[in-house]
């Protein structure tokens, strides 16, 4: 185990391989900050460059680039409230709101370092779960994927505002997100469903222009409508000191991290869950660390542990994707199956194979994913203070700039007149909701597991008939979920109980 | 006299003309050619295409700058109408799409705004050899044992229009296999993970997407579809297996376009002279073994289909008569 490990380091800091790693993270490092331009993208137009390189070299190159597009995505989505990456819409809420306080600084400390743990722990991971990895990914069949989707969608107890008519709005909203899901072509029978007679929507609603809508539209009017800069009138001496803060709240609230990175994790090994659902159960779980109602009710307005949370299991499920990907050649994400062209090209068969005989190369990128983490947060440390005085650059200077990159990034999603349509209308869709009080992150949570859902319970029926609902891990997972759904009431009722001792 | 006269410039001309100095008469000759593929980048069209890409300048006279555009969206129908009507046919846009594009406007797909027979068909690049294999660890080694057992069989598949979905339905309901098709994975190495947890036991797919799971003995080929592939000669064939006549002409119909599995297109009245320049480029980069070599590498299976007899299968389809499509409309949707 040690000499592999070691073997794995070394390969990576050979000058070539150090090079390309070096070559890969500067172009993840753009294409991260842009919205839209995917990870996933960037990875299938760079496969051909790797030909004539090393394995080594290769997975140094491309593994550098994609671990380093969720790490500086965190960094649009805080400081404009553009969602860098579709993986990275999560932060925004609370991220954004920092932003919005003057905590810029702080607030991209705490998303930089607590993505590094996250990492740490996502790399960590593919080293450890080696051993057990067949028997963990092959105990999860349709019916516990559906089910585990289930405890992503019990999420939405703690994404609403407590009480009642929260409650009410907060399922309302998931309930939208699911009916959204089921827009074009289902899989079973081959009907086109809410399709509107459009050819667009055959392949159902894009995550990406409806993130840059919901999100960013918002956050553009808000900031014309104030008039003033994203960090309001405060003065700019204080933007310029947080950074250092950011950091120190991740060691702070280091137990919630650690948490978080394990849930990324767990999601990325799981194939068929897709990306974008870590962040959001990441942030459920971080709302459920409020330990009373009024902290609850900071979720949203700027709460640095709503940063932690899903930054650090944006980061994390990389290396848990990795994990299927070598082990099964099934991969974990749409990345991954890119990845995984590129095994072959090296002439590397995924597979048991890759943890005997190449074990080496597998350490190597979990090395990778270690190194490009850290150089990318020591580099951006450099930048942090600078980045962050953006946020006191004249709103009308930089509404321009935040427009054109909302509408390109919408629309490299399919490169269709209708990304457009897409990102105005669900834009109006998220002002109305924040006009009117109404959580986004169920609809979201909803829209993104909505497939999940339908997919693997129709899969389950078809195969096991009622029969799988007895499934030990299926009963285990539906106790979460029922937890889950009832911890806010509990922590509510505590509250009140406290409250009434006091008086 | 004088029309002997013109026809003797003419073909004086045609003769000569490749031998004066071609970089300097080629109409691609600092150009940029744009192919237009129908899906994202990161699939197996879009792989193929930046192949090409790659390595067609080499054997285009004038050698001319190719780049790849991916215009994704209804199974590559909005690229197909896009390349159909909006491309100028100027000889700079080619068109990559969904192999089953004529079976869409065969069963009247609504979007479908293009007509097949008139594009300025350059070729295919491959075919698709479709199989179906089942878990190893099944008592059965063969199609007929499989059949005989009468025992269901769960197959898993993506969705309608996908050959997992298409392949096993019409052995299911015209060959008359006990086979329980269950969709809705999200894709073909989804279904194979499902296998190794004996979820399904077995799924339908390209041989080469199936090849690594067959030698490392998870599942064995029982039956293919008939375009096959060095390794499945043997293997038997649904058409062959047909109980009669009609049901023969539903099983080749959905197989038809699988001959055509990449298949590239210009623009209908793009200039003759340059749609040969390209269909002879076509055919030599795809025997060009800078190329073949890096295909092997990503396992890509190479297959090189002459413009003409692509036009040939599409004419094949698109011929057939009103009782069949309508039988086989009942089976098949277009989709994926």
């Amino acid at each position: 185990m040690i000499d592999p490990l070691i073997q794995g380091l070394l390969l990576v800091l050979q000058w070539k391989a150090l090079a390309f790693m070096l070559l890969g993270i500067g172009l993840g490092f753009w294409v991260g900050l842009l919205p839209g331009l995917g990870g996933a993208t960037t990875l299938a137009l760079m496969l051909p460059f790797i030909y004539t390189m090393q394995p080594a070299e290769a997975f140094a190159f491309l593994l550098g680039m994609h671990s380093v597009c969720a790490t500086t995505g965190d960094i649009t989505s805080v400081l404009f409230g553009v969602p860098g990456e579709a993986t990275t819409a999560a932060v925004i809420l609370d991220g954004h709101a920092m932003a919005k306080k003057g905590e810029a600084g702080r607030a991209l400390g705490a998303a930089l370092a607590s993505s590094l743990v996250g990492a740490l722990v996502g790399a960590l991971a593919l080293v450890l779960a080696i051993p057990i990895v067949r028997p963990l990914v092959l105990s999860f069949g349709s019916p516990e994927l559906f089910m585990l989707a289930i405890v992503g969608l019990a999420f939405i107890a703690s994404l609403s505002s407590q009480g009642a008519r929260g409650m009410l709005r907060g399922f309302a909203a998931g309930a939208l997100g699911l009916l959204l899901a089921t827009v074009g072509q289902d899989p079973q029978a081959g009907v086109a469903r809410f399709t509107l007679d459009t050819l667009y929507l055959w392949q159902g609603l894009d995550l990406v222009p409806v993130l840059v809508g919901m999100f960013a539209i918002p956050e553009i009017v808000d900031l014309a409508v104030r008039g003033t800069s994203i960090a309001g009138e405060l003065p700019p001496g204080r933007l310029n000191k947080g950074a250092w803060e950011g950091v120190k709240d991740t060691f702070r609230h280091f137990g919630l991290t650690i948490r978080c990175s394990l849930i990324g994790t767990f999601i990325g090994i799981m194939p068929g869950l897709g990306g974008s659902v870590a962040q959001w159960m990441a942030y459920g779980h971080a709302t459920q660390s409020a330990k009373n109602a009024e902290e609850q009710k900071g979720f949203g307005q700027g709460d640095v542990r709503g940063v932690l949370g899903p930054c650090a299991a944006t980061n994390s499920k990389e290396g848990g994707a990795l994990i299927p990907t070598i082990a099964f050649g099934v991969p974990g994400s749409t990345a991954m199956a890119i990845l995984l062209g590129g095994f072959f090209l090296m002439g590397l068969v995924p597979g048991p194979d890759m943890l005997t005989t190449y074990l080496p190369i597998t350490f190597s990128m979990a090395w990778t994913i270690v190194l490009a983490n850290v150089i990318t947060v020591v580099v951006s440390f450099l930048f942090l203070n600078r980045l962050a005085a953006i946020t006191s650059v004249r709103g009308t200077l930089l509404i321009p700039v935040i427009l054109v990159l909302v509408f390109i990034g919408s629309y490299t999603a399919n490169s269709n007149y209708g990304d457009l349509v897409v990102t105005l209308v669900f834009g109006g869709i998220g002002y109305l909701m924040v006009l009117g009080g109404w959580p986004r992150a169920p609809f979201v949570l909803g829209l993104v597991l909505g497939k999940i859902v339908e997919n693997y319970l129709y899969i389950s029926m078809a195969r096991y008939g009622s029969s799988w609902l007895t499934r030990p891990v299926v009963l285990v997972l539906f106790v979460v979920a029922v937890v889950v759904i009832l911890y806010p009431l509990v922590q509510a009722r505590r509250t009140a109980a406290r409250r009434g001792a006091h008086a | 006299m004088r029309i002997t006269f013109a026809i003797v410039a003419v073909l004086a001309l045609g003769v000569c003309a490749p031998q004066y100095g071609q970089a300097q008469t080629s109409p691609y000759a600092g150009k940029t050619i744009t192919i237009v593929v129908g899906y994202k980048p990161g699939g197996g069209y879009d792989a193929t295409a930046r192949l090409l890409a790659r390595h067609l300048p080499d054997h285009i006279p004038g050698k001319p700058t190719i780049i790849v555009q991916n215009m994704p969206g209804a199974n590559s129908l909005i690229a197909a109408n896009n390349v159909y009507a909006v491309a100028k046919p100027d000889g700079l846009t080619m068109g990559t799409f969904n192999r089953n594009l004529p079976i869409a406007q065969l069963t009247n797909v609504a979007g479908v705004k293009f007509d097949m027979r008139k594009f300025a068909w350059i070729g295919s690049a491959a075919s698709e050899a479709t199989i179906l294999a089942i878990r190893d660890d099944l008592p059965y080694k063969t199609f007929d044992e499989m059949k005989k057992a009468g025992k269901e069989i769960v197959i898993g598949a993506t969705g309608p229009g996908a050959n997992t979905y298409d392949f096993p339905l019409l052995i299911k309901d015209l060959l008359g296999v006990k086979l329980k098709i269950v969709s809705g994975y999200s894709s073909s190495s989804d279904i194979m993970l499902a296998i190794e947890r004996k979820e399904a036991d077995g799924r339908a797919g390209s041989y080469t997407s199936i090849v690594n799971f067959i030698d490392r003995k998870l599942v064995r080929p029982v039956i293919r579809a008939r375009a096959s592939e060095p390794g499945i000669e043997k293997l038997p064939v649904d058409e062959d297996l047909a109980p009669n006549p009609r049901a023969k002409a539903i099983m080749a119909l959905r197989s038809a376009p699988e001959v055509i599995g990449r298949p590239y297109v210009m623009p209908p009245g793009t200039p003759d002279a340059m749609v040969k320049i390209m269909r002879d480029a076509f055919a030599k980069a795809i025997k060009d073994p800078k190329l073949v070599a890096e295909a092997k590498k990503t396992k890509m299976d190479l297959n090189f289909v002459s413009g003409d007899e692509a036009l040939k299968v599409v004419n094949e389809v698109m011929s057939q008569p009103k009782d069949i499509v309508d039988e086989f409309s009942k089976y098949i949707k277009f989709g994926e």
